[in-house]
């Protein structure tokens, strides 16, 4: 099956500056954790990525311990300098592999996300404020 | 009576436009017989000399995509040493395209005493082996060119030794 099916990605807004990203990995498949990078487009927006999930550790004969995520695998990131309204792109490259034996090169998967219009951010955090009141 | 004329000749001309869809497709599906795309192409070795494919025209030639980071990769490599040890003075030449950084394509020939050529070819070879047939742009892929140029085979996932050594027999 083609890396993007195999490794299919996606990305949902949790609020007005958290992006949640999300391999859901094909059965008899796997990605390298040291091979998955996010980016935001435009650069201007800024992203903050946590470190990754620990992997299953796995003894490579060239490369050492690497590790790698089966099933699937999420992460929060942070957008740092986006307005109300603007769009931003997630950008998720990914390498991994088959156990039948084959393995992808490097592959850049895009969605885009819609950030709410200021009166929705507005409401969001008084809708929140009882809890620090 | 008619209608029944009407309906089976619409049937027949039915089975035979799906007929010859269907043999479009399967043409359309085969890989293309000449190799002249890669002997087309001229790739940096680890030592970045441009080495042109066109040098091994002639011999039964098997060109394998592979990459330090693929697995499945390094684990074929060691059967391929071996038959181009054996097979080399018979007119076999292996030629690997590795989709990788030369330094590390570099220290992983030395550590398999490779002993035929490792070239750099980047993504852009990537693209050329996927107009020979790799449809899942994945690697190891492998294309076997016999004495006239023509490809005899392709192959995407590891070739088990026996299966390599059968489809080089008949072409050396």
């Amino acid at each position: 099956m083609p890396p993007d099916k195999a490794f299919r990605f996606s990305a949902r807004l949790l609020d007005g500056q958290t992006v949640e990203a999300r391999f859901a990995i094909a059965d008899g498949y796997y990605l390298y954790r040291d091979k998955v990078h996010f980016a935001v487009e435009p650069a201007s927006a800024g992203l903050t990525v946590p470190p990754l999930p620990e992997g299953k550790v796995k003894e490579d004969q060239f490369f050492g311990r690497v590790e790698t995520y089966r099933g699937g695998v999420v992460v929060k990131l942070a957008l740092k300098d986006v307005k109300p309204g603007q769009q931003v792109v997630i950008a998720a490259e990914s390498q991994g592999c088959a156990d039948i034996g084959l393995c992808y090169p490097p592959t850049v998967q895009r969605v885009t996300l819609a950030l709410p219009e200021a009166s929705v951010i507005q409401n969001t955090p008084s809708d929140k404020k009882p809890w620090f009141n | 009576m008619k209608s029944h004329l009407r309906r089976g000749l619409i049937l027949g001309v039915a089975a035979l436009i799906a007929l010859a869809a269907g043999a479009g497709l399967a043409l359309w599906d085969r890989p293309p017989k000449r190799a002249d795309a890669l002997f087309a192409l001229s790739l940096p070795d680890t030592g970045g000399t441009r080495q042109s494919l066109e040098q091994w025209r002639g011999k039964v030639l098997v060109v394998n995509f592979w990459a330090t980071w693929c697995e499945p990769c390094r684990e074929e490599m060691p059967e391929f040493v071996r038959a181009q040890t054996e097979l080399g003075p018979r007119g076999l030449q292996f030629v690997g395209i590795a989709v990788d950084q030369a330094d590390k394509v570099g220290r992983f020939a030395q550590e398999l005493h490779l002993n035929y050529p490792a070239l750099i070819g980047g993504y852009d070879a990537m693209e050329v082996s996927q107009g020979l047939g790799n449809h899942l742009a994945a690697l190891p892929f492998t294309i076997i060119i016999d004495r006239q140029g023509r490809i005899a085979e392709t192959h995407l996932g590891p070739l088990k030794p026996n299966q390599l050594r059968s489809i080089v027999d008949n072409l050396l």
